[in-house]
């Protein structure tokens, strides 16, 4: 881990430079990352590679700009915050930041029958998570997917760690209920 | 409502210092309710953890295009610029050169110029006040004298007009003197005073 904090960092030196070849390594290192999170922020796999390529385009552009690259993470994602709520904004832009909602993908199920199958969870999954505020899955994404600490998630998300404890807490909360029920029929 | 030592959740998301997290792991291992607890959370996450990741369907790459990138130079003044650690290391660099080169530069004595004046010196009040009454002193004399002066040249000037008048005065005399003496020698010949009078001198 702490090799490739290392070799990142490196990396993140040589693109600062003008090096096209080394971008595209450190692109190639995160884009999966970058892009999951815009997909679970949108719902919608086009929206998410637009917004992917955009986030990269943005951050080659601005990546002299970032004095210490080892907070080249959270700025990256800062990026994808922005521009994910950027499109929010544009799509619907009567409606304020707190009620911006991603479009539905029409998959969360109520979960049946007595054992529940690894791909019925993940859709139990996927439906608990829709059903959670933006704040609350976003925030949910970036501790649980993305592995985060609670400094980072603020710098990203612009707000109080508190703010971030509490929706994440909340999220974890509502999601323990939601998922309960499957736990109790037992996984298969 | 946790009984652990610390937030059992901060305990779970691995953000509590480490002396912290030790002592919720010993008081979970003796607290039935705060393990179950912890089941939970770690059947949250795990149902969570099985939205696996997909695979981005496009590879992004950028590709290098000659024409438009800057030149080396261009590069690296921007990379310079941009850099404000770059920068503050640079101008720390050429402060120090300069502090250096001002301690080795070999000082030249200037053998033209005499030891400087001593500017400095004390100056108590009364050669203050000793100062001003003597250019009070001078001031009034300079006074005095330029009205001596003007003084000197007006009675200069009466005296002249005085002088004036008196031979004006005495040649106003010789003259009624004159007609005297020509009414005199008028009447002895029978002629009016008057008729001498209009001849010229």
């Amino acid at each position: 881990m702490i090799f490739r904090a290392v070799e990142d960092a490196d990396v993140i030196r040589q693109a600062a430079r003008g090096s096209v070849e080394a971008y595209n390594l450190l692109v190639s290192r995160w884009e999966k990352r970058v892009y999951n999170y815009l997909l679970r922020l949108t719902a919608n796999r086009e929206d998410a590679l637009d917004l992917t390529q955009d986030v990269f385009l943005k951050a080659y552009q601005n990546l002299r700009k970032l004095d210490d690259p080892g907070r080249f993470a959270p700025w990256l994602y800062r990026i994808a915050h922005n521009e994910a709520y950027s499109m929010f904004r544009k799509r619907r832009p009567e409606a304020d930041g707190d009620e911006i909602e991603p479009e539905s993908t029409g998959t969360g199920i109520t979960v049946g029958g007595s054992s529940v199958f690894p791909i019925e969870l993940s859709l139990a999954v996927a439906g608990a998570l829709e059903r959670l505020s933006p704040d609350q899955r976003e925030a949910v994404v970036l501790k649980i997917y993305q592995g985060f600490k609670f400094e980072e998630m603020a710098e990203i998300l612009a707000c109080p760690v508190s703010t971030v404890k509490s929706r994440l807490y909340t999220a974890l909360e509502l999601l323990k209920t939601e998922l309960a029920p499957i736990k109790a029929r037992g996984v298969s | 409502m946790s009984c652990s030592p610390f937030d059992l959740r901060d305990y779970f998301l691995q953000e509590l210092p480490d002396p912290q997290q030790r002592l919720v792991e010993a008081h979970v291992k003796t607290c039935q309710p705060c393990r179950e607890e912890l089941d939970r959370l770690h059947f949250t996450e795990a149902a969570l953890c099985s939205l696996r990741d997909e695979e981005i369907p496009q590879r992004i790459a950028f590709v290098s295009d000659k024409i438009f990138e800057p030149s080396p130079w261009r590069r690296w003044w921007n990379g310079f610029w941009g850099s404000a650690a770059r920068l503050g290391f640079a101008s720390a660099v050429m402060l120090s050169a300069a502090i250096v080169v001002y301690a080795l530069r070999p000082v030249q004595p200037l053998p033209h110029l005499a030891a400087p004046p001593q500017i400095v010196q004390t100056i108590s009040d009364s050669d203050i006040q000793a100062r001003v009454d003597a250019a009070v002193t001078k001031a009034v004399a300079e006074v005095e004298a330029r009205e001596t002066a003007k003084t000197q040249h007006l009675v200069a000037d009466l005296d002249s007009a005085r002088q004036r008048m008196v031979w004006a005065a005495s040649t106003y005399e010789i003259a009624e003197k004159r007609l005297s003496r020509v009414r005199l020698t008028a009447s002895g010949y029978g002629l009016p005073p008057d008729a001498d009078a209009r001849e010229p001198k």
